[in-house]
């Protein structure tokens, strides 16, 4: 039987995923969902989902932080929150590759859909949209909500490879990792050229 | 036993294997230029033979098939039948591999599914599971299908035309949504086969035909019973294709129809799945109740005019 290790694995993926999925709320609108980035406190998840300047971060057991949202791209719907773990180092997502994934290739969803927090979604990927050979969207077979939005994509090792983002004709549409990594990075550039200007 | 599993796991070898079927299969997986929007999805059936979703078939010349190679090629349309939904196109120059099938037994409820489409450049895949495998039935249009194979599966763009395929990338049908209001639905190999051979011989599906429009009436009891008619259902003619066979044979609107040859009809559709292909030019005995009375009426079976093309909007 195939069924009774698949089960487990799943449970396990979820587990882990749940462990690294925070829910982001601003004032006023519901929770959308994040994914903690590092150890030391950064969150990404969607610019949608993090309009405003300061936003609460929960995480998986309970634990509630004030978070800034140090940066906003609306272009890409992509932002990042820094919170104070205050000496806890917090459980890391492990990053993927979205350039390994095929179509076909399982996905495991996780957030907070309807409000729902912690919950699993299983589909596979629908199509990979590149441009210029560089993957531009994670479209996936896979049952999201609102509130899924700023949450994991993962492969079927939970390896994040995107952030899901929106919901298309049915399909989950998630910005892939390689996309979330070239905003880290633009954002740190800025970051050190407006610090030198300063100095 | 397998430790606490994030590698080389069960979902990971499901992951691979769904995948590896993706890319096998996605070989023979063909996009049709053939309607405004979005492409069509199509198999590369036998080589040079590529067969289509009928509704999804919206323009009959200038058509071109993008293949898995990056190449687009030119298509004819060899032939199309609406009663099953399937058109046949000849692209001589396709070099892509042709489907492998496999035998009828994948078909069973529960069977893992992909349905894969080429709504563009790119090959689509959503998974699912078949949900209903029943005995042959009869489309709403007449067409003759092996198996009733309905699928627990999302549609998206690209869906019709394309293929069922198992965990291991072989084709147990073809996917359309335009048989059953939108529902999806899986043609049987054997039904795509069996029509592709009449389409590339001839171009069509013939059928037979008797050019009336009929819908079902409950007849008086006391009138059923002088007549002693087999029962109280008969089909009241409510058109009459002018110089059509039932036309030429004398039929009048208002007749109602009760019986073709010894056997009582009191469903348009027993009347349609009677009028195969074999029936062209033979003559049957009907019988109808005009003005009270019971007549015979001897029709010459013509066969069915091939119908235009509709411009339904489905996926």
């Amino acid at each position: 039987m195939i069924t009774e290790p698949l089960a487990r694995e799943l449970d396990e993926l979820a587990s882990l995923l749940r462990l690294s999925t925070v829910e982001v709320h601003t004032h006023g609108t519901g929770a959308g969902s994040g994914i903690i980035w590092n150890d030391k406190g950064l969150i990404v998840t969607n610019a949608h989902v993090a309009r405003t300047e300061r936003a609460t971060v929960v995480l998986s057991d309970g634990r509630a932080f004030d978070g800034v949202v140090s940066a906003h791209d609306p272009r890409r719907d992509l932002a990042t929150i820094a919170i104070q773990p205050a000496g806890i180092a917090l459980p890391a997502a492990t990053i993927g590759h979205p350039t390994d994934l095929r179509t076909g290739d399982v996905v495991l969803a996780l957030g907070h859909p309807l409000g729902i927090a912690g919950a699993l979604a299983f589909g596979v990927v629908h199509a990979i949209e590149t441009r210029r050979g560089a993957p531009r969207w994670i479209r996936a077979d896979i049952r999201l909500a609102p509130g899924n939005s700023g949450g994991p994509l993962a492969d079927a090792r939970g390896r994040v490879v995107g952030v899901n983002t929106l919901i298309a004709g049915g399909l989950g549409v998630a910005v892939p990792t390689t996309t979330v990594l070239r905003f880290l990075a633009d954002v740190e550039a800025r970051r050190a050229k407006s610090g030198n200007r300063a100095a | 036993m397998a430790g606490p599993s994030t590698s080389g796991g069960v979902l990971e070898s499901l992951s691979n294997d769904l995948a590896g079927a993706v890319e096998r299969a996605g070989q023979s997986v063909v996009a049709i230029n053939a309607r405004r929007r979005i492409p069509a999805s199509g198999v590369h059936w036998r080589p040079g033979i590529i067969v289509a979703a009928h509704h999804t078939i919206q323009r009959e010349e200038e058509i071109t098939v993008s293949l898995a190679d990056g190449s687009t090629v030119a298509a004819t349309l060899a032939g199309r039948d609406p009663t099953t939904d399937l058109a046949v196109l000849k692209a001589d120059q396709a070099k892509v591999p042709v489907a492998s099938f496999a035998d009828g037994s994948g078909v069973r409820v529960g069977a893992l599914v992909l349905a894969l489409g080429r709504p563009g450049s790119a090959v689509t895949a959503s998974l699912g599971v078949i949900s209903t495998v029943g005995g042959e039935w009869r489309t709403w249009h007449g067409g003759n299908i092996d198996r009733f194979v309905r699928l627990d599966i999302s549609i998206y763009d690209g869906f019709s035309g394309g293929p069922l395929v198992d965990a291991s990338g072989r084709v147990l049908g073809l996917n359309t949504s335009g048989l059953s209001r939108g529902a999806a639905l899986a043609i049987p190999v054997a039904t795509v086969n069996r029509v592709v051979d009449q389409l590339v011989k001839s171009g069509r599906v013939a059928r037979g035909y008797l050019g009336l429009g009929m819908q079902a009436v409950r007849l008086p009891t006391a009138l059923a019973e002088r007549l002693s008619l087999p029962n109280d259902i008969g089909l009241m003619v409510v058109s009459a294709e002018p110089g059509g066979p039932g036309d030429r044979a004398g039929i009048l609107i208002g007749d109602v129809l009760v019986a073709v040859g010894d056997t009582a009809v009191a469903d348009p559709g027993e009347l349609l799945g009677f009028l195969g292909g074999d029936q062209i030019g033979k003559t049957v005995t009907t019988r109808i109740i005009r003005a009270g009375e019971s007549t015979n009426v001897t029709i010459t079976i013509g066969e069915r005019p091939q119908r235009s093309q509709e411009s339904r909007r489905r996926r």
